[in-house]
């Protein structure tokens, strides 16, 4: 038996139930989990970072001056959902990722849903993160997110939320792959004891998908990377390889005759689809950020003669702003006429006065984000906040109340994770990849982060988190 | 209005460049009050025509032989009406967006405040009253700023080109809350004190797109012509354009505007030599 720190009664633990009993789900693994040593858990651990590290899967992070690349921890404890939860998800997120595409789609064109007053125009139309140079562009298949990666949490009251889409350049795909093979190769028996949908075709379906949004014949696809200076650079090279395409930089490519092209050793290549992953103001210096060396000049002109496909397409950033967040629900009211089957994280807009104050007056209870930030950077988590923190953001939040959004604290779940002193329950999310082609594909699995920290909410890998292995249990 | 337009750019390079392209939007816009008689543009190498989202005619030029000089030619004949207030190319609200060249600072901010209930009440006739303001606290002088001078900066030196009068113009309405757009082109003059090569704004007020040239502090008429409109400079400008290798540059560009009194009797006597 091992020694399990019992999680918090108010929270709710993947695992153990209220009375602290095994969740059926989770029975095959516990018991499988009592038959082993610590000695040999402990043994396989350490093998699994050897081999992380041998795969050079690292991710340099995000402040760090001194640039150094650190293995994300990975804990061998999975996360397990039942079939019928995933079945639930999987529509849910289906249905979210359709109606972000309608919204797309129609922002750069019509704005029907501007027109009908769902959302204010003024929060679309003048928002940083939409691009001119997309207005009545019509892209393949309507189709703007391609890639999508949808981060949702279990909390306290044990429904699903999405806390927060991610339209831009989705990453950490590579980590749910090499998780899995991970378990499969220290713990084989597991999967015996166990019905896990397998997620190792993500890669064919991300080709099919990638093929699927150019019109061309036998499409030729790459991988734009912004070069290995990119905390998420292994994961370009990885899905590449994984896909068997090229991965390209910037100045592998130039546009000629408004076609884009690679520079090969046999000469100039057409290249029909680019998934880049790199931000829209890189992408082409003589559109938008004009110093930027990490683009290829001439490739929005390109893009807009319609002879190469951007994956994600450009402007997907509006969509998953965190000041649109709030509109999603209705998003998919009005474009879909369905009720949302997936919850929203209610959301305070401080922009707006009333709102403002009533996030001023409760602080110390409230997760305070900014509206562009990410990684979870430049946020404010009241309960856990000290008075001094909490009075910095009160200063920023009167200076600008439009760059900020407020939610309540969530309590996110806990699953049993390794830790120092044995195996204690961590908090953790999910995100799950949602592909859209020709129709909308999602691998049954996801990047599961924990926060290794006791107590501690944030599970992003820039703020110590680390990740699991996620199972969805098949039918 | 028939405008004579002959606008002659030449790139000189240090060393070849092996690899260029360029946006080049130098063909006027079809606008309900401009017509193109007829236009023609003379350069080097392949390009290609595409409209960009502001409906703007851009061509795309590509050097793929080493070069040291890159001459660029666009003339032609343009047709000018009385000026009639623009409609929307893309939605309005996009035009609020402030730019890196286009950011209000504390002293812009305070300047424009100003102006905030005057333009609310009088509109266009405010707007009127900012333009030739400015021009009192920015007078015209060159030489001082380039291309990359944001509002900002300009404000602060009180002086700029017509380009950062367009800047500052635009800054103060996008923080105004008024949608406001740079516009490039050509302005037809009987003395050569300002380049022909010109920039100014339109805003959006009592209805409709207005144009305001803060340079000159007048209102665009037909001896203006329109080449592209955007949310700033890098946005808008004639030639925009990347290279590879050449060392250092220099660039020299001529525009030359003429008004053809008695078109269609010029047009006969072309037609007979």
């Amino acid at each position: 038996m091992h020694q399990i720190d019992l999680p918090a009664q108010t929270g709710f633990d993947e695992m153990l139930d209220r009375d602290h009993s095994i969740r059926p789900h989770y029975k095959p693994f516990f018991d499988w989990l009592n038959a082993q040593t610590p000695a040999m858990l402990g043994q396989r651990r350490k093998e699994a970072e050897l081999l992380f590290h041998r795969v050079g899967i690292t991710f340099s992070v995000h402040g760090d001056e001194s640039g150094n690349e650190r293995l994300i921890p990975f804990d061998t404890i999975p996360r397990i959902i039942p079939a019928e939860e995933w079945q639930l998800l999987e529509a849910g997120l289906k249905q979210r990722v359709a109606a972000l595409n309608a919204f797309l789609h129609d922002i750069y064109h019509h704005q029907h849903i501007l027109k009908a007053g769902k959302i204010p125009a003024e929060q679309v139309l003048v928002n940083a993160q939409y691009r001119s140079a997309m207005c009545g562009l019509d892209l393949p298949h309507n189709l703007y997110a391609h890639i999508a990666g949808i981060d949702i949490i279990r909390h306290g009251d044990g429904n699903y939320y999405v806390l927060e889409d991610n339209l831009r350049v989705p990453s950490g795909v590579s980590y749910m792959l090499e998780n899995r093979k991970m378990m499969m190769r220290l713990f084989p028996e597991l999967f015996e004891k166990h019905a896990v949908a397998p997620v190792e075709h993500y890669p064919t379906l991300l080709l099919s998908t990638l093929r699927q949004s150019s019109y061309a014949d036998n499409p030729t696809v790459v991988v734009m990377t912004p070069g290995h200076y990119n905390s998420a650079y292994f994961e370009h090279a990885f899905l590449a390889q994984q896909m068997g395409v090229e991965l390209v930089e910037g100045r592998d490519l130039f546009v000629k005759d408004l076609k884009v092209y690679m520079r090969t050793t046999a000469g100039p290549k057409q290249v029909d689809v680019i998934y880049r992953r790199l931000d829209d103001l890189f992408i082409d210096p003589l559109v938008f950020q004009a110093d930027s060396s990490l683009g290829v000049p001439g490739l929005i002109a390109a893009y807009r003669a319609g002879n190469v496909v951007l994956a994600n397409a450009i402007g997907t950033g509006v969509a998953d702003d965190k000041s649109i967040y709030p509109y999603v629900p209705d998003m998919i009211r009005f474009y879909l006429d369905e009720e949302p089957l997936l919850l929203n994280v209610p959301t305070w807009q401080c922009r707006n006065p009333s709102e403002l104050s009533h996030v001023l007056a409760n602080l110390d209870e409230l997760v305070v984000k900014e509206v562009h930030g990410a990684g979870g950077y430049g946020m404010l988590i009241g309960p856990k906040a000290s008075k001094a923190e909490i009075e910095h953001f009160r200063d920023l939040l009167k200076a600008n109340p439009a760059n900020y959004i407020a939610q309540p604290t969530l309590s996110l779940s806990t699953c049993p994770t390794f830790v120092e002193e044995g195996i204690a329950p961590r908090h953790i999310d999910l995100r799950p990849f949602v592909l859209s082609g020709n129709t909308v594909r999602i691998v049954p699995g996801g990047l599961a982060r924990v926060a290794l920290q006791k107590g501690s909410l944030v599970v992003n890998s820039s703020q110590g988190g680390g990740t699991k292995d996620a199972w969805i249990l098949e039918a | 209005m028939h405008l004579e337009i002959h606008h002659e750019t030449i790139y000189r390079y240090d060393t070849p460049v092996s690899h260029s392209v360029q946006l080049l939007r130098l063909s006027p816009r079809r606008d309900p009050d401009q017509t193109t008689v007829h236009w023609q543009l003379e350069m080097p190498g392949t390009t290609d025509l595409t409209i960009d989202a502001y409906g703007n005619e851009q061509h795309v030029l590509t050097l793929d032989q080493p070069v040291t000089e890159i001459r660029i030619v666009a003339q032609g004949v343009v047709e000018t009406r009385p000026p009639i207030p623009q409609r929307d190319v893309i939605p309005a609200l996009v035009f609020r967006q402030a730019t890196s060249l286009t950011t209000a600072d504390d002293a812009i901010k305070a300047f424009a405040h100003n102006y905030q209930r005057l333009i609310e009440k009088h509109g266009r006739h405010g707007l009127m009253d900012l333009m030739a303001d400015l021009l009192d606290h920015m007078p015209y002088t060159p030489g001082q700023t380039d291309a990359s001078t944001p509002a900002q900066e300009s404000f602060a030196q009180r002086l700029g080109v017509c380009q950062d009068h367009a800047h500052v113009f635009i800054a103060v309405c996008r923080y105004l809350g008024i949608p406001a757009r740079y516009v490039s082109g050509y302005l037809y003059t009987e003395n050569d004190h300002h380049v022909a090569s010109h920039a100014w704004v339109e805003a959006l007020t009592d209805g409709a797109w207005y144009a305001f040239d803060v340079s000159n502090a007048c209102i665009p008429d037909e001896r203006y012509v329109r080449l592209a409109i955007g949310l700033d400079y890098l946005d808008a400008c004639p030639v925009r354009g990347l290279r590879r290798g050449g060392g250092a540059e220099t660039m020299v560009s001529h525009t030359r505007v003429r008004s053809i009194l008695h078109f269609q009797q010029h047009q006969q006597q072309q037609q007979q030599q």
